[in-house]
């Protein structure tokens, strides 16, 4: 077996201040073949990101590493630091998350490759750089000449994942470690990213591991998968067999809370990561598990191969082609609807530029002539990439920015509106950002927060009570009411905003990007939260997201919106089924594309 | 962008100088009541104002003033009765030769120290040096200088303690000119190493926790590669600013620190000038400074531009 | 650069020392500056009515002398108790500095807050104001207004106190500005609070670890500024002493060694300054910024 790659039992323990190092990664034996790429997969504090630096042997100092890391015939874990020195770069190439940080801002582009070249190759500068020019035309950097000199900043996030993957390619490595190299960017350009490396490794024969929380992004050009969880390996085996029947529990449940287009409904996982410091003798995934059975905490489950992967589980799900649950999109359009808010001739400008030169009605539009109406009740999603306009168009619905046109809630135009009555008009409209920390005040206390609308309110009463009530509603303890927002998790602080928007009474909330901080895990638990207040309470949402699939899975209609404008606007199911302008179909192909599967929930699920 | 920022200090000076003026005559009775004192009498007044020029209205004067300017007349010093501008350049070179030293000096300095913090960071060197700085930081110049005049001029009796030469000496050599000013350049670079070595260190350790530092080793850079060749530009940033913003104390000098070895430079100028109350001295060392800090920030923000990709396509 | 004070000089920003606190650790790094700094306090305030000693009466025949049980830190050159000299000019010092840097720290904070949250045009105006009053070297500024007026102790407030406000109100405009922008601010305005409401209740305490640290400093400049005036004749004035005026007058005769005139009143200044520097450097490592 070629295998590029080849983990043995490794373990890695983090240093924390002067206490005992706490174990963050647990025996994990992998290995990835010439030519293949090897998806690693999990979420935050699964320890899939310090598997990968540990390879490099990148880790913060005092990390203790066991087990051996076999590149091609040498043990990684075994070398002293100026032999593995001359192995990065050369032997392993890895890229990195976020690419305007993890380049010099100010070394240009050609210096920096050049670096990375000449590190291991004794070349003259020229011929450096002509290398440089040659790579950077590989990974398809238009005018590559013109460009060789530009600084990072002046790149946009796609090309500057590219210029950072051809840094990576400079000494031609046998394996490429991709730590979540398209978070972040939009969808079409992760696309583009992702065929990029895929004809790479193809054409150089590269190994490449891969290391994501997004198993939508990996499901087409994944050779296998492994699946990390709470330190330890859940499952592994090969890509297509995983996805079409995950046999580990957690898998199942990862794959159900990706949203998908066309999914009714979001699997939700319930409880939390267990802390590295208190993890369970047995398996890792018991307290959440819907099959679990007492003797599962015992000691780690063995692996068990079949039907193309291997799950460490007592009680793994059958290897037969038996798909996920899931009630399937039927949202017939429904009974028309009383409009509530109406949208008319809207444009936003974009501002700061404005100068003796140059008057502000010259300047660039962020939207242009938007005009949409959203019904009582309605979900209305948002898409587009950056630069689009969608969050413009929320902010200037939230009276957050100036614009030119109309803005009528109800009937009444925002703009005939002053002082008191202007703010109670506002009121009616609230929001959630997508930073969940960001949208709380570090220094007042959650139940604080939330009785906030309460005291800028007429109706001071009852405030504790009322606070419990909403706490209670979004699914919280009422004694996380006595934290602060530094002492919650992500999800839990995004729950706090809602209930503070709650709080407000208000019949209209728009969400911008209200998940794409969280977990797969938590966006699925917040989106059916959703849900269910639009049913209970008949709340209006325009919700405005860069994902696809998690607005095709809320929203009743769908704007499409790029460069400012509307190109398309419809019903979900008719937009996602036919949808006419071109912008709209690339959208929806660079969509997760998980495959369709369809029946009633196995027998034996326990329900938690 | 340069055109913004030129507009943007002229205003500025402009301003300044508008300020200056005023606040200088506003003084209850007038400057030449202050200096009268306590023979001041109507008459002595107003023959003094009418001798000095006081006596037009101050609409007048302050347009006269910027006549005078443009024309380099700085006026005449009351109490000497020199002009001012051969005044100011007389003291202002030495003062320029005092600062330039301690300033490159400190820059060398801070920047070895610096370094090493950065490198070092929570273990014993850089706690070392960080105590110091901090100490030092808080020590008094006065207190600094009197210290050393203490050990070294009357304790060890090895180097003077004021002046910038001899004054028995006829033809003072360099030798002399060194010796005298030894302490006043310990004083000043003991002090400024303490604040920019900080400055510096902090940077250094900034940079070394960014993720391009990561990316360098992962392309199997050496240390020592990554120090020079990536850290030090990106660090080096703040300290220019600073750097560009202290740059007009090179030409106005410290006042304590002066006053103290009884340096004749510009800032010991100002000082007698305050003291007895010579305004057209203060006057046009106030204004000296104030253009020259103006000036220094421009040009920190030039350098600056000059350093940070960034910026420069704003 | 001996001109440059502990929080800042003419706009340079205050050096950040969060995390490099030499071999003191957060809270013993606090706890020093505390204790040093009320020491001081409690010497400046209460220390002439515990040591009852006349700081102006002359004694030629035991002029400088160095300490001794009768003198407990020697004499001057007119035999006046050293001791009680520090005393009455620690006091002198103290009533000058505090009410000053009080009046610097309400004048910075109420200009930076109107910059920072009124409208464009009024922060535009009030920066380029500052920016010309921050073109001068705070030292020089203040040895020019000395030279104008006479200098009594409320004269010295003034001075000082208007002095010394500048780069707090660069500091509370530039934190107010970007405070403002961020999600819960907005979210909260969304609520239809006023923008006085908006201050009251959130912008001001997520500022209010850094006006505190800030605070000391400027306590700490204060003293220092004072001193530095008083060194140069143009602070306290006499018969009245102050630390900074006691050091010059051993500097005028140090050619007669007198270390117990020098070292005394220069460590009261060096105590001050650190236990400031020490104290905010505490509080700033140990509540961190503003996020």
């Amino acid at each position: 077996m070629s295998a590029v790659l080849r983990l043995e039992n490794l373990s890695v323990a983090l240093p924390r201040g002067s206490r005992k190092p706490v174990p963050v990664l647990d025996e994990l034996n992998l290995f990835v073949k010439a030519g293949e790429m090897l998806a690693l997969v999990g979420e935050s504090g699964s320890g899939k990101t310090i598997a990968a630096l540990s390879v490099m042997r990148l880790l913060p100092k005092g990390a203790k590493i066991s087990g051996q890391a076999w590149l091609g015939e040498t043990d990684l874990t075994a070398l002293d630091e100026p032999a593995m020195r001359r192995i990065r770069g050369l032997g392993a190439a890895m890229v990195f998350q976020n690419p305007l940080a993890a380049l010099n801002p100010s070394r240009t582009v050609a210096s920096q490759i050049q670096e990375a070249y000449r590190v291991h190759n004794s070349a003259s500068p020229r011929a450096a750089r002509a290398r440089a020019l040659e790579l950077l035309g590989e990974v398809g950097i238009p005018n590559a000449a013109a460009r060789l000199d530009d600084y990072p900043h002046q790149f946009s996030g796609g090309m500057r994942q590219r210029v950072m993957i051809a840094m990576a390619l400079s000494c031609g490595p046998k394996l490429l470690i991709a730590d979540e190299p398209t978070t972040g960017l939009d969808p079409l350009i992760a696309r583009q990213i992702m065929a990029l490396i895929g004809r790479l490794r193809r054409e150089l024969n590269m190994g490449v591991l891969f290391v994501t929380h997004d198993l939508s992004v990996v499901e087409e050009h994944a050779d296998s998968i492994h699946v990390l969880y709470a330190g330890r390996s859940v499952e592994w085996g090969g890509g297509a067999e995983f996805f079409a029947h995950p046999r580990h529990p957690y898998s199942e449940a990862l794959l159900g809370s990706v949203a998908r287009i066309g999914q009714a409904r979001l699997q939700n996982i319930p409880g939390n990561l267990p802390e590295p410091e208190s993890r369970p003798p047995g398996c890792r995934f018991f307290s959440r598990c819907g099959y679990s059975q007492p003797e599962c905490n015992i000691s780690y489950p063995p692996p068990d191969p079949q039907g193309g992967t291997t799950a460490a589980c007592l009680y793994p799900l059958p290897a037969t082609s038996r798909p996920i649950y899931f009630e399937t999109l039927e949202k017939p359009p429904g009974p028309p609807r009383e409009p509530q808010l109406e949208i008319r001739d809207l444009s936003v400008r974009y501002t700061g530029n404005a100068g003796l030169f140059s008057p502000a009605a010259s300047l660039p539009k962020a939207l242009a002539d938007i005009a949409l109406t959203l019904g009582r009740g309605e979900c209305l999603g948002v898409v587009g990439e950056s630069g689009s306009g969608k969050s413009t168009l929320g902010r200037a619905v939230l009276q957050m920015i100036p614009y030119q046109g109309h803005i009528l809630l109800d009937g009444q135009d925002f703009a005939a509106l002053r002082g008191q009555s202007r703010r109670a008009q506002r009121r009616r409209i609230q929001v959630v950002f997508q930073d969940p920390r960001e949208s709380l005040n570090p220094r007042i206390r959650v139940a604080d927060a939330i009785a906030e609308p309460f005291r800028l309110s007429a109706d001071k009463s009852n405030q504790r009570e009322r606070v419990n009530t909403l706490l209670d509603r979004v699914g919280l303890n009422p004694e996380i009411g006595q934290r602060l927002p530094g002492g919650v998790s992500g999800g839990q602080a995004q729950r706090i905003a809602i209930a503070r928007a709650l709080a407000a009474g208000p019949e209209l909330i728009v969400l911008d990007e209200p998940t794409s901080s969280l977990d797969v895990s938590t966006q699925a638990m917040l989106l059916n939260l959703l849900k269910d207040l639009a049913v209970e309470t008949g709340l209006s949402y325009i919700l405005i997201s860069h994902d696809f699939a998690v607005v095709s899975y809320m929203a009743d209609r769908i704007a499409v919106l790029n460069a400012g404008k509307i190109v398309e606007i419809n019903d979900t199911a008719a937009l996602i089924a036919s949808p006419e302008h071109e912008y709209t179909r690339a959208l929806i192909g660079a969509a997760p594309q998980l495959r369709d599967r369809l029946s009633a929930p196995p027998a034996g699920v326990k329900t938690l | 962008m340069v055109a913004t920022r030129l507009a943007s200090s002229s205003l500025s000076i402009l301003i300044l100088v508008t300020l200056v003026f005023f606040m200088a005559h506003l003084t209850p009775g007038g400057p030449a009541y202050s200096i009268l004192g306590m023979k001041a009498t109507a008459a002595s007044v107003a023959e003094l104002n009418a001798r000095l020029g006081l006596d037009v209205p101050l609409w007048k004067q302050y347009a006269l003033w910027w006549w005078h300017l443009a024309h380099g007349q700085l006026g005449y010093s009351y109490l000497l009765s020199r002009p001012v501008g051969s005044l100011l350049w007389q003291y202002e070179i030495n003062t320029l030769v005092f600062y330039t030293v301690s300033i490159v000096l400190s820059t060398i300095i801070s920047i070895l120290l610096g370094l090493i913090q950065g490198v070092y960071f929570n273990r014993w060197p850089a706690r070392l040096i960080g105590g110091l700085q901090l100490g030092f930081y808080a020590l008094p110049p006065f207190f600094v200088a009197a210290m050393l005049v203490l050990w070294f001029s009357v304790g060890l009796r090895i180097l003077p303690a004021s002046g910038i030469s001899d004054l028995r000496d006829a033809n003072p050599g360099i030798a002399t000119y060194a010796a005298h000013l030894v302490l006043p350049v310990t004083t000043v670079t003991l002090l400024t190493v303490a604040a920019l070595s900080r400055y510096f260190g902090e940077a250094v350790h900034e940079e070394l926790a960014k993720d391009y530092v990561r990316t360098a080793r992962a392309k199997g850079v050496a240390f020592t590669a990554i120090l020079f060749g990536h850290v030090l530009r990106n660090a080096l940033r703040p300290l220019v600013t600073i750097l560009g913003l202290s740059f007009p104390y090179i030409f106005t000098g410290g006042v304590i620190v002066e006053s103290v070895f009884n340096y004749p430079g510009l800032g010991w100028l100002m000082w007698r000038s305050a003291l007895s109350q010579d305004y057209p001295i203060l006057i046009a060392i106030v204004l000296l400074i104030g253009i020259l800090t103006v000036l220094g920030n421009l040009l920190a923000d030039l350098v600056n531009g000059l350093l940070d990709p960034r910026a420069r396509y704003e | 650069m001996s001109e440059i004070s502990l929080q800042s000089s003419a706009g340079m920003p205050a050096a950040p020392l969060g995390r490099l606190l030499g071999w003191l650790g957060v809270r013993a790094t606090l706890v020093t500056g505390l204790a040093i700094g009320l020491a001081i306090i409690f010497l400046g305030f209460a220390g002439p009515s515990l040591y009852p000693v006349d700081p102006y009466a002359i004694n030629p025949a035991h002029a400088l002398q160095g300490p001794s049980t009768s003198f407990p830190l020697g004499t001057d050159e007119l035999g006046r108790d050293e001791l009680a000299l520090l005393l009455s000019g620690g006091f002198a010092t103290l009533v000058v500095a505090l009410p000053a840097a009080i009046l610097a720290f309400l004048t910075g904070l109420a200009y930076g807050l109107a910059a920072g949250l009124g409208p464009g045009w009024l922060d535009r105006l009030l920066m380029r104001l500052l920016d010309a009053i921050l073109a001068l070297p705070s030292l020089i500024i203040l040895i020019f207004f000395a030279s104008l007026v006479t200098l009594n102790n409320t004269s010295l407030i003034l001075l000082l106190g208007f002095i010394s406000w500048p780069s707090l109100a660069r500091l509370v405009r530039n934190e107010t500005l970007a405070q403002r922008g961020r999600d819960f601010v907005l979210a909260t305005e969304q609520l239809g609070a006023s923008r006085f409401y908006i201050a009251r209740v959130h912008l001001l305490r997520v500022m209010a670890p850094i006006l505190v640290v800030n605070g000391t400093f400027m306590v700490g400049d204060s003293i220092f500024a004072l001193s530095a005036l008083s060194f140069l004749g143009l602070g306290v004035q006499p018969p009245q002493v102050s630390w900074g005026s006691l050091l010059e007058s051993g500097l005028d005769i140090i050619a007669l060694d007198p270390w117990w005139l020098i070292l005394p009143p220069g460590l009261l200044v060096f105590g001050a300054l650190i236990a400031a520097s020490l104290t905010g450097q505490g509080l700033l490592a140990r509540y961190g910024g503003t996020r």
